[in-house]
């Protein structure tokens, strides 16, 4: 590309040698450019600018121009150095990129400022140093539009129509978004199972439920009083893990009033826990049982596990 | 079979006996029901007691009431900074004719026949005193005067002041251990009591108040002799020993039992504690409540109600949680109860 610029550069300016011992050191200092015309508002103007000089000068990159604004109309996006040798000399190369924003309400030419570069040459004797002084050089600058356009009718026809755009297909998004929502939810869920947010928050089991179907489990025991005494403790088990701590005889009253769907069992409950102490504690199970039979225990169990639903 | 019958109406007689000496005692100390019931409950398991609580609740007067209705001879001793275990056995001082005399200090004064010692702001006395009172109360015996002194029915009684801190002792684990119950007495909660308290005149006048009880409501000493039979009469039935036992091993090792509470480390919270001793004095106290309540058999509220005050002060926590005992240590009975299965 560049070689292809450089083919069609035009010489812009070329400024010769000076005579005189000391600018003999800078041989030539070209400035070239694809072209000094057809330039408008934010185009990039590229020129080249060649500098010979004697062998054994190298370029001071302190030298070189700084990237940025120029003037109001005119910034240096790039600058670029390159040598190459050119018989018994050297030549410097650099590639500057200009950019223009001069607004141009007729054709009119604009001056690129010059400016200087130094090189020095490190010999035996010291350093000695060398200033090419690049040239201004122009280029001319065209408006966008007519200034003065004919007269419409119509306001809007001064207006170019709107160039057609194909109308884009909106699905493969939609459907990739609701498939990251999809993991988004999922990732929820999973977090709220960990933390037992709600619905994860587990309803108590139905605890008398299961005392009931503990119950029905104990069926044909061979060892009536070790049956009697397991199917108390199911149901103790069962009023545990309602009231999420121990229920002892004496804390009915409050039970009750923690869970006053169960307050309709309250008689049954009172002979419950009168026949556990005296099977558990006065160790007497026949009298237990005539205070509260097997079947009245089933019984209960059934009427609780009924409360139960409705609670 | 005679032996029992008589043993039970004996038993119920006195049963009768230690509701009148509730009474007696709640005539003069108002809404401190459960204090009166652990005092009496105590008394009848032969175990001393230690009351605890801010200035003014009325701790002093529970222990003359209690004293006053229970008859004996009575001895009352404050603790103060320079109180020397001697001070206790011994009182020395300068006769008429200009001569050293030493005689009996307040324990020995009343020989034998000493009922109630009264321990007053037992805190305030060194570590010294402190030991002079571990043999007293486990053994009931003193060596003084080069022969030994028994102390059949002696009932130790100690108050502590639980707000200040300066110029105070604690308690010895050993000393701590010796006494059954410690009791922490709060202000009557209900607005009646209180009322009653601060504008009735009669509970201005604590010594008036004291004379006004019924003496010697119970024969002090056949109480040894009861508290044995109520022991032997209380049955406790495989389910409730297998009960304490849990209740014992999740005192000790609340982690594996299950017990969490907020902001503590269960493997780090108990240094030790919860001695044997403390657990068969746990089951005396449950029997004694048991009777009070007409059962002859234990049930698991017997041992529910007189947990806190029987086996808190045993429970030694790690120097961390140590300062927040107060809080912690009734969280941790709580927790045991709900966790531990009964039956």
């Amino acid at each position: 590309m560049r070689r292809a610029v450089s083919t069609s550069l035009v010489p812009l300016v070329l400024a010769s040698s000076m005579a005189g011992p000391v600018q003999a050191q800078v041989r030539a200092v070209e400035v070239r450019a694809p072209r000094a015309f057809g330039y408008m508002l934010g185009d990039l103007v590229r020129a080249q600018v060649d500098i010979v000089v004697e062998d054994g000068f190298a370029i001071q990159a302190a030298s070189l121009p700084q990237r940025g604004a120029l003037a109001y109309w005119l910034d240096l996006r790039d600058i670029a150095v390159s040598q190459a040798d050119a018989g018994d000399a050297r030549r410097v190369r650099l590639d500057l990129t200009y950019q223009t924003f001069y607004a141009a309400l007729d054709v009119r030419s604009l001056e690129v400022p010059g400016f200087t570069v130094s090189f020095v040459s490190q010999g035996a004797s010291g350093a000695t140093t060398a200033s090419a002084r690049v040239p201004a050089w122009t280029f001319t600058i065209s408006p966008l539009r007519e200034i003065l356009p004919p007269a419409k009718e119509n306001p809007q026809d001064y207006m170019r129509p709107d160039g057609r755009v194909a109308s884009l297909d909106p699905r493969p998004t939609l459907f990739t978004g609701l498939g990251f929502a999809g993991l988004a939810l999922a990732a929820f869920a999973g977090l709220a199972r960990d933390r037992t947010w709600w619905p994860f928050r587990v309803r108590r089991g139905r605890a008398f439920a299961a005392a009931r179907r503990r119950l029905r489990g104990l069926g044909g025991r061979p060892d009536a009083a070790e049956a009697y005494r397991e199917a108390l403790l199911a149901l103790h088990r069962g009023l545990d893990e309602t009231d999420g701590r121990r229920v002892l005889a004496d804390d009915l009253d409050r039970f009750l009033d923690r869970h006053p769907a169960y307050r309709g069992q309250a008689p049954g409950l009172v002979a419950f826990f009168e026949a556990s102490r005296i099977a558990f504690f006065g160790n007497d199970t026949a009298r237990a049982r005539g205070r509260l039979a097997r079947p009245e225990i089933a019984a209960l169990a059934a009427r609780l596990a009924r409360a139960e639903r409705t609670a | 079979m005679n032996d029992i019958r008589r043993d039970d109406a004996m038993l119920t007689d006195w049963r009768e006996a230690a509701g009148r000496f509730e009474r007696s005692v709640a005539s003069a100390v108002v809404g401190q029901d459960r204090a009166i019931r652990l005092i009496t409950i105590a008394i009848f398991a032969r175990g001393h007691v230690l009351l605890e609580g801010d200035v003014g609740v009325g701790k002093t007067t529970l222990l003359r009431a209690v004293a006053r209705a229970l008859g004996g001879a009575y001895e009352r001793v404050e603790g103060t900074v320079d109180m020397m275990p001697t001070d206790l056995v011994y009182h020395t001082y300068l006769a008429d004719d200009g001569r050293p005399r030493v005689e009996p200090g307040p324990v020995l004064r009343q020989a034998e026949d000493l009922s109630i010692f009264f321990f007053n702001e037992i805190n305030r006395a060194r570590p010294q005193v402190h030991a002079l009172l571990l043999r007293l109360m486990a053994e009931r015996t003193l060596t003084a005067f080069d022969r030994e002194y028994r102390f059949p029915n002696l009932q130790v009684f100690a108050d502590r002041n639980r707000v200040e801190r300066e110029e105070t002792f604690e308690l010895p684990a050993a000393a701590r251990d010796r006494f059954l119950m410690e009791i922490g007495m709060e202000a009557p909660s209900d607005a009646q009591a209180r009322r009653a308290l601060v504008f009735d005149p009669r509970f201005h006048d604590t010594d008036a108040l004291i004379a006004g009880i019924d003496g010697a409501v119970l024969d002090h000493a056949a109480i040894a002799g009861i508290g044995a039979a109520i022991q032997h009469g209380i049955q406790a039935s495989p389910a409730i020993e297998t009960y304490v036992v849990a209740l014992w091993e999740a005192l000790v090792r609340p982690g594996p039992a299950g017990i969490r509470l907020p902001g503590i480390d269960m493997a780090a919270l108990i240094q030790g504690g919860a001695s044997p001793r403390g657990l068969a004095m746990l089951v005396r106290a449950a029997k004694v409540r048991a009777w009070l309540e007409g059962r002859d058999w234990l049930v698991p509220e017997d041992i529910r109600a007189v947990f806190p005050e029987v086996m808190a002060h045993r429970v030694f926590l790690e120097p961390v949680y140590e300062m927040r005992r107060a809080g912690i240590v009734p969280a941790l009975c709580r927790a045991v109860f709900d966790t531990v299965p009964a039956p």
